[in-house]
């Protein structure tokens, strides 16, 4: 064989293993270079301060104090500088603030409502009527949009700045315009001092890494607190990562509102992303489908957000002891008093809830409904958290810190409208190994006869084996299930103890101190009712949907779990802490309430007037 | 030269093979790009087979005529006729199985619906979400007309069967239920039921659709769905009466809080779709403006092949 054969058989043969090769690896080549484009799993980030903290930015604080001087002169309209503007705009802008259909929505009750002016351009024709389009056609016209905070509405305007005549007004209710150049360097300002921002990019933003994405187009909903205020949301991209940071900044508040990881590519980058849709999925993800585990002054325990029964804490410690097998609140019953005839001959439905009709004495009646707390997805509640739990420091009267305490807020989505509610379940644990249940209460309801009743369920851990006894001199055991009325109790142990729990042997418990208003919190206290039962499987261990009557004001619902005949002597036991409380709507003596009002730059103000009940434990030493 | 020929010819060979694996190489891309595009072609508004009840004839009861399930006014279902839709036909054993989401109407007016928990969790709620109610056409008694042993509404997730559709091409209910879903996974079921003997045809698993259609186009029947999870609206193909096991994404909505809970075809490449908030609870959406129910026109463009949203 020739060397000319050799070499031709050589070609052939490392040719078509190469296009052999080619043919497979070419395909494991793109497979793999579609696997290298990295999926960014979606990362949310809540923010973990308040708004109190971006208003020493220097263009927030500036923003601010020319808004508040315009309030102050009884202007609206916080006009935008001339720098944004050329000579028609400037005097477009001028004929406009006097213009009483352009400044129609910016007086409320004699009051100026905060408008912003976002915008003064040379008129596009898409948003001109056809009467404007033919004089526009000859003459220099301009239009102008401003923003009514306090409505959500933008208003548009186009102006004949040659006749110095405006042709049009129009507006748009709910809707939000694109920024001005002020508000977006508060923007990126915003995001740029947002510790939580600092912290994902891990390193300090700056202006250069930002650019300013529309997460919404011209005059569409916006996407926070329920499409009622103005946000945009800068983003700093990150190339090397195939990922952008999403920072949300609410403009209404000034404050960031919710930041998001997500990919770069066109499938994974949010067309419009919601702060709720995203606090939504952040607690599912970290509160709900998981416990978390918290420990902090030699205390120990995990908590979780459940179905309908709010916020739980799980296997409590103190100190390598155990507390708590579960404490939470299970249920909020909700009962207003009528006069008269009911009319149940329907359903009715108030705020989106179910109304319950409870006849009562001398021609009263009662109404209302079972309000669940829970996860924002895949629940049956109807108030959703906001923000995740918090962990937040305790302190007494005199400031000091006493400890921590863990605390959820929820929230129907409309509050302070009337007939929805707030409420805070919050968890104490004190440095004594002392802790309280609390449950809040911030209004603001249907009307001003309400009584609420929050149900609290506790499962004590110290042994199976747990005694339960009563003060009314002296010390009493119980040797079966049964309920006590607090309210009607006349004496305390050491003024403070109605109850004691301890372990079978008595050396081990706690006292029980009932809130009678003397927690430095402004409660007018208690008047519960307590029960005790026998710890059984489906009695509240698990999810509970709704426990008895909202209205029924004869029973709280812990009654279905009580059998005089069962011993609770020595048995594992469970306490139902059931205070009861009437809200107050007197200017002056508010109380579970709340209301809104104009405050001094023209926003709207939401003040509270929180109720706050729950029982102490405290460690018989 | 001679006796370098093998040398040439070996590497023409070699250029010649290589050619045609790299064209087919290419066309193969090319051919698995083409494909990544799902589209249904165009379509047209198809007359429907359905009627409305006979007891609505002997009720003396005329044009228009429509079907109330908004459950604002009325539990259950009510019809609502005449001028302006001023008279009711709302009889007190129609809020026996509490509130419906949807309703088929078949070729001799019988009304099959589907349920819907609302508002409140009663004992009754969860066992309730498990059947299709069936309203007779000559009587207008409401039954229960078919129990599904596998679907299973619970405290995490209150939904069961949730939406069906008519057809009149072979007498059979499509329906879905989202019961066994939850926050990690996606477990819906499509079903699709013969009338005649109640029976389970197929069982598709693996989407939430929050509400279903049947559309016909130039490329063949197909059943659009709502996500109950996501913006969009999805398709499957049916073929002979059998649905596929792929259901392609058409097209996505602006808002990611928005879920498509009712599609009609409008038109020529028309269809109207309905959103709401959706996330597997009972929170009423209860804005006095009704913001959050919006209304889109989707229109399908077969010369660029893209759908284009136009908000109403």
């Amino acid at each position: 064989m020739s060397n000319e054969i050799k070499i031709s058989i050589g070609i052939l043969s490392i040719g078509l293993v190469a296009l052999a090769a080619y043919w497979f690896m070419g395909e494991e080549g793109d497979s793999k270079k579609v696997s290298t484009h990295k999926r960014v799993e979606e990362q949310i980030i809540l923010p973990q301060y308040s708004a109190k903290r971006y208003s020493n930015i220097p263009e927030v604080k500036e923003y601010l104090k020319d808004l508040s001087a315009v309030i102050k002169s009884g202007q609206a309209v916080l006009p935008l500088d001339a720098s944004e503007l050329d000579s028609n705009g400037v005097l477009a802008q001028k004929i406009l603030l006097k213009d009483k259909a352009f400044l129609k929505d910016t007086i409320r009750n004699g009051k100026p409502l905060h408008n912003d002016m976002m915008r003064i351009r040379p008129a596009i024709v898409s948003v001109l009527s056809a009467s404007s389009k033919t004089i526009c056609k000859t003459h220099k016209c301009y239009q102008a949009e401003k923003y009514n905070y306090v409505t959500n509405t933008t208003t548009r305007a186009v102006v004949d700045t040659d006749n110095k005549k405006v042709l049009e007004v129009t507006n748009h209710a709910g809707m939000q315009p694109d920024i001005s150049l002020r508000l977006t360097h508060i923007a990126q300002a915003i995001a740029l001092n947002a510790p939580e921002v600092a912290k994902e990019l891990d390193r300090t933003p700056r202006r250069q890494d930002m650019s300013m994405s529309n997460v919404r187009g011209a005059l569409q909903g916006s996407p926070c607190q329920n499409s009622e205020h103005l946000c945009v949301a800068p983003t700093f991209s990150d190339h090397k990562n195939e990922q952008a940071l999403w920072a949300i900044v609410d403009l209404t508040e000034m404050t960031l509102a919710a930041a998001k990881w997500a990919g770069l590519g066109k499938t994974t980058t949010p067309a419009c992303i919601s702060e709720r849709s995203l606090q939504n999925r952040y607690i599912m993800k970290n509160f709900c489908e998981k416990d978390t585990h918290l420990e902090k002054n030699g205390w120990k325990l995990d908590y979780r957000l459940t179905g309908s029964d709010g916020l739980e804490i799980i296997n409590v410690e103190f100190k390598g002891q155990k507390v708590l097998s579960t404490a939470k609140i299970v249920d909020w019953h909700v009962a207003y008093e009528g006069k008269g005839e009911a009319d149940t001959s329907g359903d009715v439905v108030m705020a989106g809830r179910q109304v319950e009709f409870v006849k009562g004495d001398e021609g009263k009646f009662f109404f209302g409904y079972n309000d669940a707390m829970g996860c924002p997805m895949f629940s049956t509640s109807v108030v959703l958290p906001f923000n995740g739990p918090l962990v937040k420091e305790l302190y007494d009267k005199d400031k000091k810190k006493v400890g921590f305490y863990l605390t959820q807020d929820f929230r129907n989505p409309k509050w302070p409208m009337a007939c929805n509610y707030r409420y805070e379940n919050r968890f104490e644990f004190f440095d004594d190994g002392s802790f309280r249940v609390v449950g809040v209460n911030k209004g603001r309801g249907c009307g001003e006869n309400a009584i609420y009743r929050p149900v609290m369920r506790m499962d004590m851990a110290f042994s199976d084996k747990e005694n339960f006894y009563k003060y009314d001199g002296s010390w009493k055991k119980w040797l079966t299930e049964q309920s006590d009325f607090q309210k009607d109790a006349k004496v305390y142990d050491k003024d403070k103890y109605l109850y004691k729990i301890t372990d079978e042997n008595g050396k081990r418990g706690y006292y029980i101190e009932p809130n009678r208003g003397q927690f430095h919190d402004d409660s007018r206290g208690d008047n519960a009712t307590l029960f005790i039962t026998k710890f059984k499987e489906g009695e509240g261990d698990k999810d509970l949907l709704t426990l008895g009557s909202c209205c029924n004001l004869e029973e709280d619902g812990v009654e279905r779990y009580l059998s005089a005949n069962e011993s609770i002597d020595g048995k594992n036991i469970v306490l139902w802490y059931v205070p009861r409380i009437k809200n107050d709507a007197r200017a002056g003596h508010e109380y579970c309430w709340a209301d809104t009002v104009i405050d001094s730059n023209g926003n709207i103000e939401v003040r509270t007037f929180p109720c706050i009940v729950g029982p102490k434990f405290v460690p018989i030493k | 030269m001679k006796r370098y020929l093998p040398i040439i010819i070996s590497l023409l060979v070699v250029l010649a093979v290589a050619f045609v694996v790299i064209n087919k190489k290419n066309n193969q891309t090319t051919k698995h790009k083409t494909e990544e595009k799902f589209t249904i072609g165009n379509f047209n508004k198809q007359k429907s087979c359905a009627r409305h009840p006979e007891f609505l004839k002997q009720l003396k009861v005329t044009q228009p005529i429509t079907i109330d399930l908004s459950q604002q006014q009325f539990k259950g279902l009510a019809f609502l006729w005449g001028k302006n839709f001023s008279k009711v036909i709302h009889p007190k054993a129609w809020e026996t199985y509490e509130h419906f989401s949807t309703y088929a109407l078949d070729e001799v007016g019988n009304v099959y619906l589907a349920p819907m928990p609302f508002i409140s969790i009663k004992p009754t709620t969860f066992n309730l979400q498990k059947n299709i109610y069936k309203l007779d056409s000559k009587t207008g008694k409401l039954d229960i007309w078919m129990n599904f042993d596998d679907v299973h509404p619970s405290a995490s997730n209150p939904y069961g069967i949730i939406s069906l559709v008519y057809d009149c091409d072979d007498q059979t209910l499509w329906v879905s239920a989202i019961d066994e879903s939850d926050y990690r996974e996606q477990k819906g079921v499509v079903y699709h039921v013969d009338v005649k003997t109640k029976k389970i045809l197929q069982r598709v698993e693996g989407f939430d659709a929050l509400t279903i259609t049947l559309l016909r186009s130039e490329k063949g029947k197909f059943l659009l769905a709502g996500s109950a999870r996501e913006n969009a609206l999805y398709a499957y193909g049916v073929e002979n009466g059998v649905l596929s096991k792929k259901v392609n994404k058409l097209l996505e909505l602006p808002s990611a809080q928005e879920h498509i809970r009712k599609i009609k075809v409008r038109g020529q490449n028309l269809l109207e779709l309905q959103t709401i908030p959706f996330s597997y609870t009972l929170i009423a959406q209860t804005s006095a403006n009704n913001r959050e129910r919006n209304h889109y026109d989707a229109k399908w463009d077969s010369t660029s092949s893209t759908w284009s949203l136009t908000k109403q």
